[in-house]
């Protein structure tokens, strides 16, 4: 029984359609919410509104987020003076949602969110909830979202970043790497494969594929001794010379 | 942002054209290391301007960067052409840093000269896929003209359309053989001359003016 409409008395389940248009018996647009479980003293303090979710109402007081409201709070204060009070989108008190804390199970959270997304803009003690929140402005979770928060990292994923980062820390300032350090033999290689303009053969010999050169947009102006290259991107990401 | 680019393209498109006529003509000096393109450049420059273009070596690759002239106004025969001559680097397919120890060159000097001398082929490439309005390529009259650089620069010209004026360099050296040249590249004129020498520029400029016009 978490929202009952405060004129007639009648219940609806949590996030309920019906309340969007007003309580279906006697028309009233003043809900208060009341948790499963026991009230928590300080989110009386929470007890506004910070955005409507149904624009259309001039004063809806109903809350469809989990956000705990005490059944202490007298109607009065529920009303369209609380919408605009500042305290209820930054009040911390959110954070101790009693119907957060009370749920079993975290898989859940989600699509619970999407519900509460304007009162969990107040939430802002939990660093999870924070980043879903943010998720939720931009609308319904998409698969990358959920694959990046469900889908665990492979071993080889980690070993391969764990090589590109080795390889890019070679310093670019090194005038001349020994021939024989691995990783820049293999850094060169590679880079050899995918610029295949200039062919690094080893530190002061150069092989250039003229008709590579020529056909790519972007300009080559620098060349690095561990391999790297320098390039100018084309016009259209800047400005012309002209 | 593809829209803003086509939109960009198009008004600089009418702007060029608007101003087509008034702006120098830019000619990119092409041509292989150590053909003269340097003396050539500083010869045009100092014959008009007054100024040279860059410094002259017989160490291959001296001009690892385009150097470029603006407004280099040649008058031939009551008529005047006013271009901007750019100097680029040899084109080559290989660079080696050893080819400069020769020279009194430690190895340190020759690999870097070397990287520059790559760098400049590749800003040589870039010039004349974007900048170049025609080219003057420069060969030395005494070495084979029949080289992979010279077939494809010269087939990337022509793909182009661009105007390209051939020069038979350095015509004051006695192995010196025009012929070889012209026999090279039967499609296009061929003119003999030593830019260092002052040879036969009469006739370099008449071209220059022919063609770039």
């Amino acid at each position: 029984m978490p929202h009952q409409c405060i004129e007639c008395g009648r219940t609806f389940p949590d996030g309920s359609k019906e309340m969007l248009s007003g309580c279906p018996d006697c028309g009233g647009n003043k809900f208060q919410f009341k948790p499963s479980g026991a009230s928590d003293p300080s989110n009386s303090a929470s007890s506004a509104d910070p955005e409507p979710t149904a624009g259309s109402e001039p004063a809806p007081d109903f809350d469809s987020s989990s956000e705990a409201r005490s059944e202490t709070a007298p109607a009065g204060s529920a009303g369209p003076t609380d919408s605009t009070d500042p305290a209820g989108s930054t009040d911390p008190a959110g954070s101790t949602d009693p119907a957060d804390q009370s749920d079993p199970d975290p898989a859940d959270r989600p699509s619970e969110r999407t519900v509460s997304s304007d009162t969990m803009e107040s939430d802002t003690t939990d660093p999870v909830e924070g980043d879903a929140e943010r998720i939720d402005d931009e609308g319904a979770e998409d698969t990358a979202q959920a694959s990046a928060r469900s889908d665990v990292v492979t071993p080889d994923e980690l070993d391969r970043a764990a090589r590109e980062t080795g390889s890019t820390g070679v310093d670019s300032e090194s005038v001349e790497p020994p021939a024989s350090q691995p990783g820049v033999d293999e850094l060169r290689d590679e880079l050899n494969e995918q610029f295949e303009s200039i062919r690094i053969v080893s530190p002061g010999q150069y092989e250039l594929n003229l008709m590579e050169l020529y056909d790519r947009q972007e300009y080559i102006i620098s060349l690095q001794e561990d391999g790297r290259y320098v390039i100018e991107m084309p016009d259209a990401w800047g400005v012309t010379d002209e | 942002m593809g829209l803003l680019t086509n939109l960009r393209d198009s008004i600089s498109r009418v702007t060029d054209g608007l101003f087509a006529a008034d702006e120098p003509k830019r000619i990119g000096i092409y041509g292989p290391p150590n053909a003269g393109k340097t003396t050539l450049a500083n010869r045009i420059a100092r014959d008009w301007t007054g100024d040279a273009v860059g410094p002259e070596s017989h160490i291959p690759h001296e001009t690892r960067r385009a150097r470029r002239k603006e407004n280099v106004e040649i008058e031939r025969n009551g008529r005047k052409v006013t271009i901007d001559i750019v100097d680029t680097p040899g084109v080559t397919t290989k660079v080696d840093y050893k080819e400069f120890l020769d020279h009194d060159m430690d190895k340190e000097d020759a690999v870097r000269r070397s990287r520059e001398a790559t760098e400049g082929v590749a800003e040589a490439m870039h010039w004349l896929r974007e900048d170049v309005d025609g080219v003057i390529y420069v060969l030395d009259s005494t070495t084979d003209p029949f080289t992979q650089v010279n077939t494809m620069l010269i087939g990337i010209i022509e793909s182009q359309d661009l105007p390209a004026l051939i020069l038979a360099n350095k015509t004051d050296l006695p192995e010196s053989d025009v012929q070889q040249i012209a026999n090279a590249f039967p499609q296009h004129e061929t003119i003999p001359l030593s830019a260092l020498e002052g040879e036969n520029m009469d006739e370099v400029y008449t071209k220059i003016a022919e063609y770039f016009g």
